[in-house]
């Protein structure tokens, strides 16, 4: 009875963790641009927050230096069933101006673990931010369910 | 007390209710303005396949040349593909692409339009930030509000409003801060500043007995009426202030090489002729080594390759007496400490 409770809560309150394994912070700081109130991103009902033990959606923002590669999947084997990553920005995904030859950057980040959405741009707007996190949360969280003891 | 009352009336409203349970973000904010640069739009038809745009693209896996297919009849066109998962939406590419019309676009803010006042002038002024010391009398005297500005402790003069009346130049206590530039005409201006440079080599060489003479410490100084020098430049160009502007210029400024050639000495290896940047020394077998005095740059290179001591080179400074032109002279000094080895 509770736990279908905090489903049903849980299913409209999304937990967000973000990981910036080694970025410019432009993306990161769009992030912020969405807490703020010309956004205001806890209206929709997410949460940013950074522990991945209760995060619903992992955003992934950076092309993930040689440091973060390990840091990067333990941090997904920390997060609670249904894990859902966001990959942020361009750097996740193709390394963007990082990734030029000799350089040690170890993108995209779908060779790590895997992704569920997403979002181009360098940065991408905060209104795209939002639409892939509102995309993919609801819908995992329902379609796959929480782990249940 | 009836700000409170006021308060309260306010809340009690049911507009005000309804606006805090029912929150939400004005759906403007999310729409994307119009001024927004996203990315690039490719116009295939207009590509000429040049590779500016890849050359410019500062992510590596943003932009791609690629081309079609070809067919019975056509040649398969080359073009630029954008991929959104690199591309910075910097706009480089569009700025650099140089076709016309552009083969990329991105946003009107990378159309570079040159800053330029619509008078017909033929002198622009500028403040040389290294002279100036901004003691802002110019800025005072400016007939045009905004013209002359100071940002970052700078005084800049804004091109598109100044209408190079001069005041500026007039005020300012500083020779050489405020810079009066002739726009036009740069091509003659040219052949006068090489005309003053080769008659005031000619007029060292003349001495060049007496030079040899010094010894270390000592200093040469000879004289030049300038009223041939000025003759021969109205022939060229017949306006009086620019000769007079860039004779001044020139003595200022000017710490001429002034490069000797003993022919005597050539042995015709002609390792400076390949040496030289522009191009001015040149073999002929009739001739042998010849140097072209209105090409030379006056870099002295010539005089560091050389292994027999044919070229030389003293260093001299001028100073135009009286500045004006009819009875104007030019002093020219050169140093006995400055003399080349090889000429001895």
């Amino acid at each position: 009875m509770v736990r279908s409770l905090k489903d049903i809560i849980r299913s409209s309150s999304i937990h967000v963790c973000l990981i910036n394994t080694g970025g410019c912070n432009g993306c990161d700081i769009e992030v912020v641009a969405l807490l703020s109130p010309r956004y205001d991103l806890e209206q929709y009902g997410i949460y940013v927050h950074n522990n991945p033990r209760e995060a619903d959606v992992i955003l992934v923002t950076g092309a993930v230096t040689e440091q973060w590669v390990e840091k990067l999947r333990r941090i997904y084997t920390k997060a609670p069933e249904p894990k859902i990553v966001v990959a942020l920005g361009n750097c996740p995904l193709t390394g963007d101006v990082f990734n030029q030859e000799g350089g040690s950057v170890y993108a995209p980040v779908s060779d790590f673990i895997p992704v569920a959405a997403e979002v181009s741009g360098c940065p991408p707007r905060p209104s795209e931010i939002l639409a892939a996190i509102l995309s993919v949360a609801p819908g995992a969280i329902a379609a796959r369910g929480r782990e249940k003891k | 007390m009836s700000s409170v009352i006021w308060y309260l009336y306010e809340f009690a409203r049911k507009s005000w209710a309804e606006s805090f349970a029912g929150a939400k973000t004005n759906p403007e904010i999310m729409e994307t303005p119009d001024r927004f640069r996203d990315f690039p739009q490719v116009i295939p038809e207009n590509c000429i396949a040049c590779g500016a745009c890849t050359a410019a693209c500062p992510a590596p896996k943003a932009i791609k040349l690629v081309r079609s297919e070809d067919n019975s009849h056509e040649e398969g066109i080359t073009y630029p593909v954008i991929n959104t998962r690199g591309c910075i939406r910097c706009g480089f590419c569009a700025e650099v692409c140089p076709t016309d019309p552009k083969a990329l676009l991105c946003g009107e803010n990378h159309l570079i339009r040159e800053e330029f006042t619509i008078l017909p002038v033929e002198k622009t002024f500028t403040i040389d930030d290294y002279l100036c010391i901004r003691c802002r009398k110019c800025m005072n005297t400016c007939p045009v509000e905004g013209a002359i500005f100071e940002e970052d402790n700078k005084i800049i003069i804004d091109k598109a409003k100044c209408i190079s009346c001069g005041e500026c130049l007039k005020t300012c206590p500083v020779k050489g801060a405020v810079k009066g530039i002739y726009v036009f005409n740069v091509q003659e201006q040219k052949q006068i500043i090489q005309l003053v440079v080769n008659t005031l080599e000619k007029r060292i060489e003349e001495e060049e007995e007496n030079i040899k003479q010094l010894e270390g410490g000592e200093v040469f100084k000879v004289d030049l009426p300038i009223d041939g020098l000025v003759e021969a430049a109205r022939n060229i160009l017949d306006n009086d202030d620019l000769i007079l502007d860039i004779i001044q210029k020139m003595t200022d400024r000017l710490k001429m090489r002034i490069i000797t050639w003993d022919h005597g000495k050539c042995n015709d290896c002609r390792l400076c002729v390949k040496d030289c940047p522009s191009g001015a020394i040149t073999y002929t077998k009739e001739g042998g080594v010849q140097r072209n005095a209105d090409k030379c740059l006056r870099c002295s290179v010539c005089y560091q390759t050389c292994p027999f001591g044919v070229v030389g080179y003293y260093v001299a400074r001028f100073l135009l007496d009286e500045p004006q032109l009819e009875g104007g002279v030019i002093r020219i000094t050169v140093k006995a400490s400055q003399l080349p080895q090889g000429a001895g």
